[in-house]
């Protein structure tokens, strides 16, 4: 520690002043302040009103706090297993020795570069009943078209085909470091054995890529419980508020009508919630690695 | 030593270079224009008409500049909220008259009767003006008024030997019917599911059928839904028969698509606002009517809104921008014939009685919507009821639900968001 001319802890502290300024300033005080305001009765222009636990308990009986709730829990079951396997199943394309891997590599996380709002933009108007792509295809097959986002049956499934097309390829980036980690001498030894393809995928891959899959399923669930610009960018949380999401519930209350406490007792319930599922994760599957 | 002191010198100028666009600005100088700020939500077709006031105002006169920075519908209020509770809201805003309440009481809205002429005033038709008075006080200037209106595509009407316009309910399900079985087109394209927008359509549509029959949507203390009785049943039950038994109204039309398929041609009767209007004039190929919305279930009663400019409060509140921006304002509404390009109709005597506004085609025939025009209930809840309506009503209407047990969820709804204000 004392070695004489060693500032480290000194430098150490000034060269992380100006991300810890702006760390506390837009991310800790804002956290706080939303825990504070969760009490109160707040339209953000006037005084704030103490209200106690008033906001918690109006959130228990409010029905579309509930399914706005089950609809984010919806599109977590709905994307995190198909964004999983998907993501595999395109690490294990681009790590393969396909001369096309170089390519794939490249389309598969394209969309990922995109902005949501373009992605969402795009998806819309593709599967727009009267004049998307889509429809119009059907049509020229002499089918009908489908409501893709304007029937309840279809929308949430329509956002999380748009959804898979954009994130997987994320996934993929970590799986794809993760198979590269997995050292080649146990593949080889598997192929004297006389394994094939898909028991080395079986019996190599997958078990030795369990800390990449843990990592892959809470980064997702935690994504997907934060689901909301795909949702109001492509339905609007529509059909008849259908899908509509807690963080869009959420968006609205506070700045659609102003009503601050609310809005932020219902962030708060959902961190919660996120923190909870992320805990039981940690919990019951990370542990034994070690 | 040295090098610490070029440190924290550098520190302090990085620093002071951080904080200085927070300073405050220096009022106009006696030299050049004074520059006014004004934030505008107008986008797409509305948006092309605003801006080139904007432009003209600014070439009218050397006296004031006015800069506009426009903002997404979307995110407008939520920005102007954040700006007003920040104190650097610009020197003029664009507000609807429905949203006046939810900033009146906050007190960041500045009373404009010491600042306008009586001479300027009067000019103005009464119900849009007294709107914008709360409490006794004037707290905006209305710029516009855009009721819904009812389009007809003339092309499909004569195929189906309509001659007139349908006036009553039933005149209008039976020439829906008639072009549907003469042409294979949509009767009527009432948009009713969530796209780009809500179905609002249906709103704005059912506060109108309600308040045809003499019903309102709220009582008169704003205490509670008022609309659970058989005016609200007759109007639910209108819109839902369109769709479902006549089936002459498409199921599942968003609002851009019944846009769209108006303008194609696809269907006979459109309701919208009327700034709907220079969008579809524009459409080659299209002969439509534009006519205040018909008195289908009993009196001529409109869903209407309007846009009023506003002067924020500011900190430092300097009169010669006050002053400026009344002078903005007084521009504006005195030559809204320009606006009322975009289909909008004009709150100035003078402007509705001019040569302008007259020579355009269809905005006199619905002007008069705007003695039928509906107050928007003066509650800061209205925003949340108006949103949430939309979305019973869709779900009612795709669904075709027993129309008493909709109405009951819809009261029961709005209760409970008015009793969270």
């Amino acid at each position: 520690m004392a070695i004489p001319g060693n500032k480290d802890i000194r430098d150490g502290i000034l060269f992380s002043l100006p991300f810890m300024i702006v760390f506390a300033l837009f991310m800790i005080y804002p956290l706080i302040f939303g825990l504070y305001i969760s009490f109160f009765k707040w339209d953000i222009l006037g005084t704030p009103s103490f209200l106690g636990l008033q906001n918690y308990a109006d959130l228990l009986a409010d029905e579309k706090f509930w399914s706005s709730l089950w609809h984010t829990v919806q599109f977590v079951l709905m994307t995190t297993p198909v964004l999983l396997v998907l993501g595999f199943l395109m690490a294990l394309l681009v790590t393969s020795k396909s001369p096309l891997r170089g390519i794939m590599e490249t389309c598969f996380f394209v969309p990922y570069i995109f902005s949501m709002t373009v992605v969402a933009t795009l998806w819309a108007w593709i599967m727009q009943k009267d004049f998307g792509i889509i429809n119009q295809v059907l049509n020229i097959l002499g089918r009908d078209g489908v409501s893709w986002l304007t029937s309840e049956k279809n929308a949430m499934w329509s956002i999380s085909v748009a959804t898979y097309w954009w994130t997987a390829g994320f996934n993929m980036v970590l799986f794809t470091a993760g198979i590269k980690q997995i050292s080649k001498e146990i593949y080889e030894s598997a192929t004297v054995d006389g394994a094939g393809m898909l028991q080395q995928v079986i019996h190599i891959t997958i078990p030795l890529l369990k800390p990449t899959t843990i990592l892959c399923l809470i980064l997702q669930i935690i994504a997907s419980f934060n689901v909301f610009g795909q949702v109001y960018v492509m339905t609007g949380g529509g059909p008849a508020g259908s899908t509509r999401v807690l963080v869009q519930y959420i968006y609205e209350t506070g700045f659609n009508y102003f009503r601050m406490g609310y809005s932020a007792a219902m962030s708060y319930v959902l961190f919660v919630i996120i923190m909870a599922v992320s805990v039981l994760q940690y919990v019951f599957l990370g542990r034994r690695e070690d | 030593m040295r090098k610490r002191l070029i440190a924290i010198i550098a520190l302090v100028v990085a620093g002071a270079m951080l904080f200085a666009s927070a300073a405050p600005e220096k009022s106009a100088g006696k030299e050049g224009p004074i520059e006014l700020k004004f934030w505008s939500l107008f986008t797409g077709g509305d948006g092309e008409f605003f801006n080139a006031m904007i432009d003209e105002f600014n070439a009218s006169q050397d006296e004031i500049h006015m800069t506009n920075d426009m903002v997404r519908f979307d995110d407008y209020y939520t920005r102007l909220t954040t700006a007003l509770a920040a104190g650097t809201a610009p020197d003029v805003i664009v507000l609807h008259q429905a949203r006046l309440i939810n900033y009146v009481p906050s007190g960041v809205l500045l009373p404009l009767d010491d600042y306008v002429s009586e001479e300027m005033l009067s000019d103005f038709q009464t119900a849009p003006l007294e709107a914008c008075r709360m409490d006794g006080n004037l707290y905006a200037i209305p710029f516009d008024v855009h009721p819904i209106v009812m389009y007809s595509n003339k092309a499909l009407l004569d195929a189906a030997g309509v001659t007139e316009i349908p006036e009553t309910a039933e005149e209008f399900l039976a020439a829906a019917k008639a072009v549907k079985e003469a042409t294979g087109e949509w009767g009527s394209l009432i948009d009713n599911t969530t796209g780009t927008y809500k179905a609002y359509t249906l709103t704005r549509l059912f506060v109108s059928l309600v308040n045809q029959q003499g019903g309102s949507m709220l009582t008169e203390d704003l205490s509670a839904a008022a609309f659970n009785n058989e005016y609200g049943y007759n109007a639910l039950v209108g819109l839902q028969m369109l769709v479902n038994e006549a089936g002459v109204n498409p199921n599942e039309l968003d609002y851009d698509a019944a846009m769209n398929m108006f303008k194609l041609g696809e269907g006979a009767f459109y309701f919208n606002g009327v700034w709907a209007t220079g969008t579809l004039e524009q459409t080659d190929g299209l002969e439509f009517v534009a006519s205040p919305l018909p008195p289908f279930m009993g009196k001529s009663a409109a869903w209407t809104d309007s846009h009023t400019f506003a002067i924020p409060v500011q900190k430092n509140q300097d009169p010669v921008k006050v002053e400026a921006a009344i002078k903005f304002i007084d521009w504006m509404t005195e030559n809204a014939h320009l606006w009322a390009k975009a289909g909008n109709i004009p709150t100035r005597t003078s402007v509705l009685e001019g040569e302008e506004f007259n020579a355009l085609p269809y905005r006199a025939d619905y002007a008069a919507a705007v003695s039928s025009v509906i107050a928007n209930p003066p509650t800061a809840a209205w925003g949340e009821i108006y949103e949430t309506l939309s979305d019973l009503l869709e779900s009612a209407v795709t669904h075709n639900e027993d129309p008493q047990t909709a109405l009951d969820g819809m009261e029961a709804t709005v209760n409970e968001i008015i009793s969270h204000y």
